[in-house]
């Protein structure tokens, strides 16, 4: 995922360094309050260890390795500040030493490893670890799926930076300047190399290095996990069930989830297969005299639909189809909050028993 | 030790795994069809990067291009890789580098592993990479070599996915032989001091600086972790679920590691005086070589690119 030089434009690099620069003063500025000179050996390990983590190489199970990027791990164990410091140093080390990503792309890589990378992660970590114990499994594998989330997110990141680069540059007579892939072809790419490979890699890595200090080196874990750490059973003498997830909480996140998904959609090249009307059909092209007899008895089965074609029939056909999406959203979402709620019913019918009898 | 010579009077007593004949316990040895196991690739990477540190350590003290002040170099670096991004032909990159490698030729920069590190990374990342982008179903545009038609229309390699991959290929070659030609004749530590002379916030390089030279540190910690487990191994390791947890085990380690050794290399630090302020050894001063370079390089790169709008 190291964009080397010469993939991207300059113009390109340029706002990447727009984004990444401040967000490496507000870093380190961040990490340097409070104490003021203790920060610097220790960034200086981890900044080490993050090189030294994207030197592991770990097998996976075709017999190729994939390395890590070990962002999110360092994001958990000591905050995503010092991710961002730690992993952007890393990147400076293999763009000067080894020449492994680029000089002018250094702004972009630290955009999308050392900054889209660990929050991304910690944000799922934290979503999904809740208030539990620091060695429950729950903890672990919240670890391991913040580790694969974000490095997707980082991918996804590089993927775009890559697919903007064919439409915005090229000569008139449609030659790419820089790389020549639009989104259509590097999501994909993209996606296919980092959640089969490298996603599940950085998740295993993430997960194992929880697991170990969790158990072996607590004390490692205490900047970001203090409540847990000074008293490791607290949490699991707690309920194990605090309520993060209340079904309104799953509903709003769901809905959220899909609203920054659906312009995938718009990725899309053409109409969708099979869901044209009958009277659409190119019968020619398929060979066929007339609509297949049961298809022009059935397509018209059901007609009581509130909003037809997605409200695009009326006089306001934006505003209808703005409408229906938003009563899409709310039906949805209305769907699964009742779900969870369901969920929760039952849930607390096989759980009051077991509670009866302890109390 | 003659393996397998005089057969053990007491095989009974002898465990079974010990009378085996074993592979000597080397890093990186590759016995047999064996296949080197995955830390093992590791240590032979770390192996790696400790041989190209020093290589880099060493090439500091001579030639032309080595006695330049870093920071005319940087800035010279940054000049010239703008000018070679902006570049529309590929006709100029190669005439880019040619000039770059008789730079680095006439800078007493060693040829073979500066041409050889360029040549081998390129075509075995970049070019595969935009390899599929010749073709008309990547790049549409007027076909050169016809492959298959398409409902009728030919499709095959086009004249303008062929000129933009020679460019992204060339383009990298080109950037990356540039960086090298700074990193190659720069000394790390001067490297840095430019870095901070010229705006890096002085937090920035003091963490780089302790990184670099810690890095060796754990990277000792991480090959007597490998040796020592490999130290304990009495059969042939399992390359899955034993391999993952060691790595996270081992990680985990180094992280624990790195956490107590900042804390003490951190007291060291304090008891000399550390006030947060990081001095270099050396100073180096600007000279008129220097400003010479710097204003070589900016007139380079109106070259390049006034030659680029001739021949685009």
């Amino acid at each position: 995922m190291h964009i080397p030089d010469g993939y991207l434009s300059p113009q390109t690099c340029a706002a990447a360094y727009v984004l990444a620069v401040p967000t490496l003063a507000i870093a380190s500025r961040r990490v340097s309050r409070g104490v003021t000179t203790r920060q610097v050996p220790l960034l200086a390990m981890f900044a080490a260890v993050s090189f030294l983590v994207m030197m592991f190489n770990i097998p996976i199970p075709d017999g190729t390795t994939a390395h890590a990027v070990g962002a999110v791990m360092i994001a958990i164990a000591l905050g995503p500040w010092a991710a961002v410091i730690a992993v952007s140093v890393a990147l400076l080390f293999q763009a000067l030493l080894f020449g492994d990503g680029g000089v002018l792309a250094y702004g972009a890589n630290v955009l999308n490893m050392a900054i889209v990378m660990p929050f991304v992660g910690i944000a799922a970590y934290r979503v999904l670890a809740g208030r539990s114990a620091l060695r429950s499994t729950r903890r672990v594998v919240a670890a391991g799926v913040a580790g694969f989330l974000g490095i997707n997110a980082a991918a996804l990141a590089a993927a775009v930076e890559f697919g903007i680069q064919p439409a915005l540059f090229h000569t008139a007579d449609g030659m790419p300047l820089y790389a020549p892939y639009s989104f259509a072809q590097t999501i994909p790419a993209m996606a296919l190399a980092h959640l089969v490979v490298a996603g599940p890699v950085e998740g295993i890595l993430t997960g194992a290095v929880f697991a170990y200090l969790a158990k072996a080196n607590p004390e490692a874990l205490r900047g970001t996990h203090g409540d847990l750490v000074t008293s490791p059973d607290a949490g699991a003498s707690r309920p194990a069930r605090v309520g993060w997830s209340t079904p309104a909480k799953v509903a709003v996140g769901f809905v959220a989830a899909l609203v920054v998904l659906s312009p995938l959609g718009l990725l899309a090249p053409g109409g969708a297969f099979g869901e044209d009307a009958p009277a659409d059909l190119d019968l020619g092209a398929l060979g066929l005299q007339a609509i297949p007899a049961g298809m022009a008895r059935y397509t018209g089965f059901w007609r009581h639909t509130v909003l037809a074609d997605y409200g695009a029939g009326g006089a306001h056909a934006t505003l209808g189809y703005w409408l229906s999406a938003l009563v899409g959203i709310a039906v949805i979402g209305a769907a699964v909050y009742a779900m969870g709620r369901l969920v929760g019913v039952f849930r607390g019918r096989r759980a009051t028993p077991a509670s009866a009898v302890q109390d | 030790m003659t393996r397998g010579a005089a057969p053990p009077r007491s095989r009974a007593d002898t465990p079974a795994w010990l009378v085996q004949p074993q592979a000597p316990l080397r890093p990186g040895s590759r016995v047999g069809r064996r296949r080197a196991s995955f830390l093992e690739r590791t240590l032979g990477d770390g192996a790696e990067v400790f041989r190209r540190a020093m290589y880099a350590e060493i090439d500091g003290s001579r030639g032309a291009l080595q006695r330049l002040d870093p920071r005319a170099k940087l800035v010279a670096l940054v000049a010239l890789l703008v000018a070679v991004a902006l570049v529309h032909s590929p006709l100029t990159l190669v005439v880019g580098y040619a000039a770059i490698v008789a730079v680095a030729w006439a800078g007493g920069v060693p040829m073979r592993s500066f041409v050889r590190r360029v040549w081998l990374v390129v075509p075995a990342f970049t070019a595969v990479a935009v390899a599929p982008a010749t073709l008309s179903v990547v790049t549409p545009g007027q076909i050169v070599v016809p492959l298959w038609t398409w409902h009728g229309a030919p499709q095959g390699l086009t004249r303008q996915g062929l000129l933009a991959a020679a460019l992204i290929v060339l383009r990298v070659a080109c950037s990356v032989s540039l960086v090298l030609l700074v990193t190659l004749t720069t000394p790390w530590n001067r490297l840095l001091g430019a870095l901070g002379a010229l705006g890096v916030p002085r937090i920035f390089v003091t963490i780089i600086a302790m990184a670099y030279r810690y890095l060796f540190v754990l990277l000792g910690n991480i090959t007597d972790l490998l040796m020592a487990r490999k130290a304990r191994t009495v059969r042939p390791p399992d390359h899955g679920a034993g391999d993952r947890r060691f790595v996270g085990a081992a990680v985990g380690t180094l992280l624990g590691k790195s956490h107590h050794l900042a804390e003490e290399v951190h007291q060291a630090m304090v008891a000399r005086g550390y006030a947060g302020r990081h001095y270099a050894l050396e100073r180096s001063r600007f000279v008129a070589a220097d400003v010479l370079v710097v204003l070589a390089a900016l007139a380079a790169a109106v070259v390049i690119l006034g030659v680029d709008r001739v021949l685009r």
